[in-house]
């Protein structure tokens, strides 16, 4: 009986104690974001979706040297060569699976043309296997574009790699 | 010291030697070496791009700096003879030093395009920057770009030949290309212009390089600045997988390497595998791009049915259910001799065994033969050819002949690889070649004397020889002037249209030659006379005494001819192969044997009613295309495999998809006797099926096991290669009655019908780069008839013979200068056989201007 | 055909002297460039039937040798020197004023075929600088007045001979 009771004061005394935590919550800031109404601010670093960049008259730049293949660690890059008719290399197929993708950015710094990048895209959840191999049509920048764009990237990257302005 | 004692081992007695310090190592060197390859020869790895092992140095690149102790200058080590005394250091500071500023400069004007260079990967360029360059340039200013004639090309690429691209910004100016061209080709369409900052490589003026040896200089540049259209732009080196093979398209068994990509099921290229012995690591254009019809779309995909007179795709159970009754059908209407099987000598030992079992033991039949494209095959056996077509013969001996004798061979057709190490001969141990042919041939240039005999005197020609000799006292004839005409070599000489000095002059040399080599090619095996000249040729090989100092053989023709020989696929095999055949098999079938011809000829009688071809076109390939086909079209039953649709095919009750030689590992014989293996490279495409796997099916279909285990075929084979020795000259001279060669009024230019230059067999057109060089048949004749004929280059002329006419482009020959013409056989465009016919020795036609 | 019976006879000859082929094509190039003014690749393959070597090797020999001209030349080449002793006494200026003279730049021909102007190293008369060389005539001394009165000269002399 005197357990009982025990059991009865403790549950009476605790239970305001433990909304007092839940109630104190409700007046500080969230942790948790309104996603996606709003969204995390990302670091300077982060490596998203990949895109391939354009020159400035709407040509590709990926001459399919095949180096990002070579230097992807997940194999997820596949892709086959072509020629167009000024005799210049391009790629006829590129793609990248983004399951086997482990977003290093190996591709990126093994790109001698400038024309992979790793974006700052990660919404591309799909409801299919199929729908994460990405093509070359779905991964080559929209021309013609702001043209401010691809250098801010330039400038960005070469910051981060330590690389001179411009040679 | 070590070093030297045991390279002085290796060095025959009485070779004077020289001995040298390299890198503090000791090491004994024959007089003569130079320092690069007596580093090699110690391990010692020392970089170069202009220096080629088949090659004569010329030291324009020098990447190879060497220090020399004593001498003041860095020396470049591929063309310093190695001398006594001499004190060498390959990797002191001053040779790194040295090779730093070397590829500094040749970096200076070579643009840095390596993502969009083929060469990427496998550039020596790279790996020497990588090695012993710097990773940074001191030149700012612009690079020279070659634009000249590059209109429409941003990288300024230029097309110099049908199947090679040139960039020379790329170019580094190591000449190999060049040299090679020139040395071990002997052809002039690839030369270096210009000199200092603007020195360019170039095509010939108003020529396109298009030599038969072309892809070579591909693969030996050190760079991207020559580039195959065949792997240009299709795949990166490094994501390719590499499968050794060999060619299946000369007798010789050339070594490659198959570059393929096993996700995409392709091969892209071909290159060399050097063997020193064989091919000396050059590959004529028909091996390097043949392998394009394994990868062509219009392959065979499914067996095909007759139903209704049409071909209609069936699986292969449908096919096979077919084969097994129509086969029972012809064996219970008439018994089991009226079956012949024809195959093809390019195919697998594997196959050919097999089918040879299948026709043997399973369908007890003779009539076996793998020589479709002869004419008049006799009924009785052909000792004295089979014997002289199979002596033991090895090409590397080609090398130290002092005399080389080409009879009958237009080699660079031929036997290109045969051709390469004569010219080898001449550069670098300066023997005497003598060409003797019926027309001029582009193998006559490297001919210290050249014959060119009347059309049909084959054995009149080796019977002058044999005369000229015992004439001039060189030999002892005994009976044998008794038993040949003419009598004189004066008289044989004017018979042949050749000069009796000459006659004399190439007796002398080949009696007094200290190692002779005599290569006969196809006038002599295709002939109708070939037991005559082979008779003639076997008198001349034992009054000379040339099997006891040198080299005799007629050679064959396709990749396996040899083998097929040893395998007994022959009606009446030599007397050790049908023993050990009989005695593996426990049985010998009784039926009387049959030839090719023999066979067609019973096919017209309707006494042969079926026939199996395997991976071969008797309608396009045997000397008498109306003859072959009517034969082929009273079968009751004609079952063909192959990889395309051919003429043969198409008249076929049941055609069956083929796998080319990439798709299964074979084993082929080359004309040495030498068995090497091709690997598989792909899957068989489609529902193609190797030789032997549909051999085994039918016999098994028909409910006869060919071999109880695996490896039974395998041990089969080994067998019999090991039974078939060379057979021994008999110790007689023969008798050889030269016959009457007929001559015709009204037709009389003499037409010679073979490969073309970059052709081998009927499916090299399906290969595209092949079919870039030459796509059509042509008539090739002197400028002489043309201008006689009324003729020019591209003109289309009629060719008549008693028996068909065909139309044909006129192409103006750069050697033929007397009144024969050349059609190639290896287009189905072009029925050239069809003028041809199988009674008659020589081939004569007419020709006139076809006018619109 | 643009080379002359004569010059290929000649050339046959030249190709006896010589213990091997190839030494020739320098000797044959010569001839052909005397007779026609200007080497090219037509020429070329004709040199290589007539001394009997591949055109390949003709035209290396030719395209490695910057004396013989690859194209069409006036009648008189105008070589003027711009060396150290010329140009301290005003080569460029002398050059400068023939361009304008003949309405061309330097390494050019004049429309009518007469003139073509270039200017070389010192052709070894720094005594009497700037001069030039026209064809194979030294002028020099030469002043403005000097070159007008050479190049009416020549051209009266050109058109006396295209009347004769």
């Amino acid at each position: 009986m005197k357990e009982i009771l025990k059991a009865l004061v403790d549950v009476i005394w605790k239970m305001p104690q433990g909304l007092l935590v839940t109630f104190k919550h409700m007046f500080k800031k969230p942790i948790t974001l309104d996603y996606p109404k709003k969204k995390e601010p990302m670091a300077p670093r982060f490596k998203g979706l990949h895109y391939l960049e354009r020159y400035e008259d709407g040509s590709e730049r990926c001459v399919c040297c095949g180096l990002c293949a070579a230097a992807c660690p997940a194999d997820a890059v596949y892709m086959e060569p072509d020629e167009n008719e000024n005799g210049e290399r391009l790629a006829k197929v590129y793609e990248i699976n983004m399951l086997r993708c482990i977003f290093c950015g190996f591709c990126e710094e093994a790109c001698p043309e400038e024309a992979i990048f790793l974006g700052r895209e990660y919404e591309f959840a799909t409801d299919s296997r199929e729908g994460f191999i990405y093509s070359k049509d779905q991964l080559l920048v929209p021309h013609p574009r702001k043209e401010s764009a691809f250098k801010r990237t330039i400038r960005r990257i070469r910051k981060i790699y330590g690389v001179e302005e411009s040679r | 010291m070590a070093d030297a004692v045991e390279n002085k081992k290796n060095i025959a007695e009485g070779v004077p030697t020289v001995t040298l310090t390299i890198d503090g190592r000791e090491t004994t060197v024959p007089k003569g070496t130079t320092v690069l390859m007596a580093a090699r020869g110690l391990g010692i790895h020392i970089p170069t791009f202009c220096w080629h092992p088949k090659l004569k140095p010329m030291g324009s690149c020098r990447m190879c700096y060497v220090e020399i102790e004593k001498m003041p200058k860095l020396q470049v080590s591929c063309a310093l003879e190695a001398m006594d005394g001499m004190v060498v250091l390959t990797d002191s500071d001053l040779v790194k030093r040295g090779r730093r500023a070397i590829i500094e400069f040749i970096l200076m004007n070579h643009p840095l395009d390596c993502p969009t260079c083929d060469k990427g990967g496998e550039c020596d360029l790279q790996d020497q920057t990588f090695a012993h360059g710097v990773d940074d340039s001191r030149f700012d200013f612009q690079k020279y770009r070659f634009t000249e004639g590059t209109e429409g090309s941003t990288f300024d690429d230029l097309r110099i030949g049908p199947e090679i691209v040139l960039n020379r910004n790329r170019c580094i100016l190591c000449y190999k290309c060049v040299r090679a061209n020139k040395e071990a080709f002997g052809e002039y369409d690839l030369g270096a212009y210009e000199r200092g900052n603007i020195m360019e490589i170039h095509r010939a003026p108003g020529r396109q390089v298009d030599n038969p040896f072309s892809g070579n200089l591909v693969e030996i540049c050190p760079v991207g600045a020559l580039t195959n259209t065949d792997w240009r732009y299709k795949i990166r080196v490094w994501l390719t997988q590499t499968t050794s093979s060999i060619c299946p398209f000369s007798s010789s068994g050339v070594n490659t390497l198959l570059y393929k990509d096993d996700h995409q099921q392709k091969i892209f290229r071909t290159t060399s595998r050097p063997n020193d012995d064989i091919d000396d690591g050059w590959l004529a254009d028909v091996t390097r791009y043949g392998y394009q019809i394994a990868t062509s779309p219009d392959r065979l995909q499914t067996p095909l049915i007759k139903k209704d007179g049409q071909q209609v795709p069936a699986t292969w159970k449908e096919a096979l259910e077919i084969i097994n009754k129509r086969l029972n059908e012809i064996k219970d209407k008439k018994g089991r001799v009226c079956i012949g099987g024809i195959v093809s000598p390019s195919l697998d030992n594997a196959t050919l065994h097999s089918f040879s079992k299948l026709i043997r033991v399973t369908l007890g039949s003779n009539n076996i033969d793998y020589r479709t494209q002869y004419r008049m095959l006799p009924k009785e056996p052909e000792n004295v050819y089979d014997a002289m077509s199979a002596r033991s013969f090895k090409i590397s001996d080609i090398d130290d002949s002092d005399v080389i004798v080409a009879f009958g061979s237009d080699l660079v057709k031929e036997h290109p690889n045969e051709y390469l190490r004569i010219r080898k001969a001449c550069n670098f141990h300066s023997a005497s070649v003598y060409s003797v042919n019926p027309y001029r041939v582009k193998s006559a240039d490297v001919a210290r004397r050249e014959m060119i005999y009347k059309v049909g005197t084959e054995e009149v020609f080796l019977n002058g020889l044999c005369l000229a000799a015992i004439e001039a006292g060189m030999a002892e004839g005994g009976d044998l002037k008794e038993k040949i005409s003419p009598s004189t070599a004066a008289e044989a000489a004017a018979i042949c249209g050749v000069d009796a000095e000459h006659l004399k002059e190439l007796a002398a040399a080949m009696a007094n030659g200290r190692k002779v080599t005599f290569i006969a090619g196809e006038l002599v095996s295709r002939s109708r006379e070939r037991l005559c000249i082979s008779s003639a040729l076997a008198n001349l090989t034992r009054l000379l005494g040339l099997e006891n100092k040198g080299q005799v053989s007629i050679l064959p023709h396709y990749a396996n001819s040899f083998g097929a020989g040893k395998l007994g696929l022959l009606p009446q095999p030599p007397e050790g192969i049908r023993n050990a055949l009989t005695e593996l098999w426990g049985a010998w079938p009784e039926a009387e044997p049959l030839t090719t011809d023999g066979m067609l000829i019973n096919m017209k009688k309707e006494e042969v009613n079926g026939c199996i071809a395997l991976g071969c076109n008797p309608v396009m390939l045997y000397p008498d295309r109306e003859f072959a086909r009517e034969s082929l079209e009273k079968l009751d039953f004609l079952l063909v495999a192959d990889l395309y649709e051919t003429e043969t095919t198409g008249l076929a009750d049941v055609v069956l998809p083929l796998a080319s030689w990439a798709e299964y590992d074979g084993r082929y014989i080359n004309l040495e006797g030498r068995v090497q293996r091709a690997n598989r490279a792909l899957k068989p495409r489609f529902e193609s099926k190797p030789g032997y796997e549909i051999v085994e099916a039918i016999a098994e279909q028909i409910g006869d096991k060919l071999y109880e285990s695996s490896d039974q075929c395998e041990q089969e084979i080994s067998r019999l290669v090991e039974s078939s020795n060379v057979q021994p000259l008999p110790d007689k001279y023969f008798d050889v009655r030269p016959a009457e060669e007929e001559s015709d009024e009204e037709y009389p230019i003499a037409l010679f019908v073979g490969d073309d230059p970059h052709h081998s067999g009927h499916l090299t057109e399906k290969a595209n780069s092949l079919f870039n060089f030459c796509g059509e048949a042509y008539i090739e004749m002197s400028s002489e008839l043309a201008k006689k004929l009324d003729l020019k280059e591209g003109d289309s002329a009629r060719v008549e013979s008693k028996v068909g006419k065909i139309i044909v482009p006129v192409r103006i020959s750069t050697t033929i200068n007397n009144d024969v013409v050349f059609i190639p056989r290896n287009f189905s465009s072009t029925t050239v056989t069809a003028l041809l016919m199988r009674k008659k020795r020589t081939d004569r036609v007419k020709i006139s201007k076809v006018v619109n | 055909m643009m080379l002359s019976e004569q010059s290929i006879a000649r050339m046959k000859e030249v190709v006896t002297k010589y213990p091997s082929r190839k030494s020739a094509v320098l000797p044959a190039l010569t001839i052909a460039y005397r007779q026609i003014g200007h080497l090219d690749d037509d020429i070329y393959n004709e040199i290589s039937e007539a001394i009997e070597i591949p055109a390949v090797e003709v035209a290396e020999a030719a395209t490695f040798y910057t004396m013989f001209p690859k194209q069409p030349r006036g009648k008189y080449l105008i070589q003027v020197c711009h060396n150290i002793s010329c140009a301290l006494l005003g080569a460029d200026g002398l050059i400068t004023y023939l361009e304008q003279k003949l309405g061309i730049v330097k390494g050019e021909t004049t429309p009518d075929n007469l003139f073509t102007l270039i200017s070389v190293e010192c052709l070894g008369s720094c005594a009497t600088a700037p001069m030039m060389q026209i064809n194979n005539d030294y002028y020099e001394n030469l002043t403005r007045e000097s070159v007008d009165r050479i190049l009416k000269e020549l051209t009266e002399q050109a058109q006396a001979e295209d009347e004769a």
